[in-house]
């Protein structure tokens, strides 16, 4: 399993099309910095293949002010849990 | 396990550098060792000796030190990237005939080949781009 991290917002590059194409049946996908913003129920769409493998990275949420506001089927995680998903990941590939 | 990581954003511009610090900040705390980070690209102005930001600011370069110091974590600067940026250490200013140097140890300059082998050494590689 692959961890793919995504950094760019679904609304200002079409990067996350690349990563979608890219990922296996069981790699997992965590949204970071800018990316949160695709974890909104109004962005969310873009990610409906990998709906139950999404994670977002709580503390960039908080520091937009968007902690609360995520799409349900967003798993929200803090840096533990970003370090606990590249544990159980064979490797981590980064998207921008 | 044993980590390294790869900074490529410039620091104070992008998020890359907070990202991998916070990142690398909790890696102890689930009993991983940080072997090394890599600073390539514009992330080399981490190693920058003269980074002087205002005080309520995160001091970056001073933060990567400390991680040094408190886990021996080796933070290596990707020579090619660094020069072209005038970052040069003691040995490479007086290479090149430069007065005064802007990168002091625990940064080290060295290799594109370091990253290679710490891609072979480490368990995970995790990269931070711009």
């Amino acid at each position: 399993m692959i961890l793919h991290i995504l950094n760019r917002s679904p609304g200002g590059s079409l990067v996350y099309r690349d990563a979608l194409a890219s990922m296996g049946p069981d790699d997992r996908l965590l949204l970071i910095e800018d990316g949160v913003q695709g974890a909104l129920p109004a962005q969310v769409r873009h990610f409906e293949p990998v709906l139950d493998r999404l994670f977002a990275l709580r503390e960039d949420l908080v520091s937009r002010g968007l902690e609360g506001r995520c799409d349900e089927a967003v798993q929200v995680v803090d840096v533990d849990g970003f370090v606990e998903l590249t544990e159980e990941a064979d490797k981590t590939v980064s998207w921008f | 396990m044993r980590y390294a990581l790869l900074v490529q954003g410039a620091p104070y511009s992008q998020q890359a550098s907070h990202s991998a610090l916070r990142f690398a900040m909790a890696l102890p705390e689930r009993g991983h060792r940080l072997d090394s980070v890599f600073f390539y690209h514009d992330g080399v102005y981490n190693a920058a000796r003269l980074a002087a930001p205002p005080q309520d600011e995160p001091h970056l370069p001073d933060a990567w030190r400390e991680l040094h110091e408190r886990h021996g974590t080796e933070l290596l600067v990707c020579i090619a990237s660094a020069l072209r940026r005038g970052l040069l250490d003691e040995r490479e200013a007086a290479r090149h005939g430069k007065e005064g140097h802007s990168v002091e140890p625990p940064f080290e300059l060295t290799g594109l080949g370091q990253l290679i082998e710490l891609g072979r050494r480490c368990d995970r590689l995790v990269t931070f781009p711009p």
